[in-house]
């Protein structure tokens, strides 16, 4: 399944092509206030770009880039750090959530509600990222434990 | 949307999904679900509806049939028939009574695009009209997935993560365990013939790939 392809033209090509695939999905995660995507599909495109030099290169180069641990951990961070925007409303004495009761100085509150919407979608991205890696990691037996 | 091209989209989604169910080779039914999440999503892009286009695309035709073949790779590749005649007869009445009660049901719906239809007379509107103004983001589908429905977005999220972590408890294997034999991911529950295909089946794919 993992592990070095035998064909030098497939080597290359996934080899060239990841890093643009992960690209892409930065690019997804970031620009989902003005196109479609945002951070399901973006964390989905990163993932790709982190399982396709696990598919077709060597093992200790692939494994190197994006280690067995940074699945658990991109998702859990994630998953703290959506918890931790929705928490800090609280504290403000708005709702859960609510971005657009943080008060920062020299910004409308339309632009907190924009910085928030960022803030969770790299959240979401980062957790579907390590959601994608740990179950490819597990079903390919990889996963550490 | 064009309505010939939606008609032909149509055909071949339900042409790959009974196709997929029909085929032996499990290999094979993977690609063609991948086929079919590829067809939905260009019925969703028809549609307008790009966000949903993009995530089916990237998650329902590339990184699923990813995992369904590495999954396939650690089992085995082929489907056993199922013997029992006995299961159609309560099957296929439960299919036909559940697509029947589905008709029924859709003849209820608004047209599609109807102005007055519920879900365009309640909140719909006001999330369109203010959401510019509130968060500065042109995109109304973020702005309401992470803003006005973050909370469902922050659910979501929560099964994603839990059910990768699952996953990873209940098929992963320790490492002392998972030297010397080649992938037996648990002992019991898949009975000996599972057992048995796992390590075929992980060399056959080491053939292929040669």
């Amino acid at each position: 399944m993992t592990g070095a392809y035998p064909s030098e033209v497939v080597r290359v090509i996934c080899a060239v092509a990841s890093p643009f695939i992960a690209l892409f999905g930065l690019y997804v995660i970031a620009h989902g206030h003005y196109g479609p995507g945002g951070g399901f599909a973006g964390g989905v495109f990163v993932a790709v770009g982190a399982i396709l030099p696990r598919l077709t290169l060597d093992e200790r180069l692939a494994y190197r880039i994006f280690p067995p641990a940074l699945g658990p951990l991109a998702a859990g961070v994630g998953m703290l750090l959506f918890l931790l925007v929705a928490v800090v409303p609280l504290f403000v004495g708005g709702a859960f959530l609510d971005y657009g009761a943080v008060t920062i100085a020299g910004m409308e509150p339309a632009r907190v509600r924009y910085l928030g919407i960022l803030v969770v979608e790299i959240a979401v991205g980062l957790a579907v990222f390590g959601a994608m890696l740990l179950i490819f990691d597990t079903i390919t037996g990889r996963s550490e434990r | 949307m064009i309505v010939p091209l939606d008609i032909l989209l149509f055909i071949t989604l339900i042409a790959t999904a009974i196709l997929a169910l029909h085929v032996k080779d499990l290999l094979a039914a993977t690609a063609l679900l991948s086929a079919y999440s590829l067809f939905a999503a260009l019925l969703f892009a028809g549609l307008s509806a790009l966000d949903v286009a993009l995530v089916e695309a990237a998650l329902g035709a590339g990184l699923t049939g990813v995992l369904f073949i590495a999954a396939i790779l650690a089992t085995t590749r082929h489907s056993e028939p199922r013997t029992d005649p006995r299961r159609r007869l309560v099957v296929i009445p439960l299919i036909v009574a559940f697509v029947g009660l589905m008709l029924y049901a859709s003849t209820d719906l608004p047209d599609r695009g109807d102005p007055d239809a519920p879900a365009h007379t309640g909140v719909a509107t006001e999330y369109i009209e203010r959401s510019l103004a509130e968060t500065q983001t042109p995109n109304v589908v973020t702005a309401i997935l992470a803003d006005y429905r973050s909370q469902d977005t922050l659910g979501e999220t929560l099964v994603i993560v839990t059910a990768a972590l699952s996953a990873s408890l209940v098929l992963a294997r320790r490492r002392d365990e998972g030297e010397g034999t080649e992938a037996t991911p648990a002992d019991g529950g898949l009975g000996p013939d599972a057992s048995d295909d796992a390590p075929g089946g992980r060399d056959r794919g080491g053939e292929e790939r040669r």
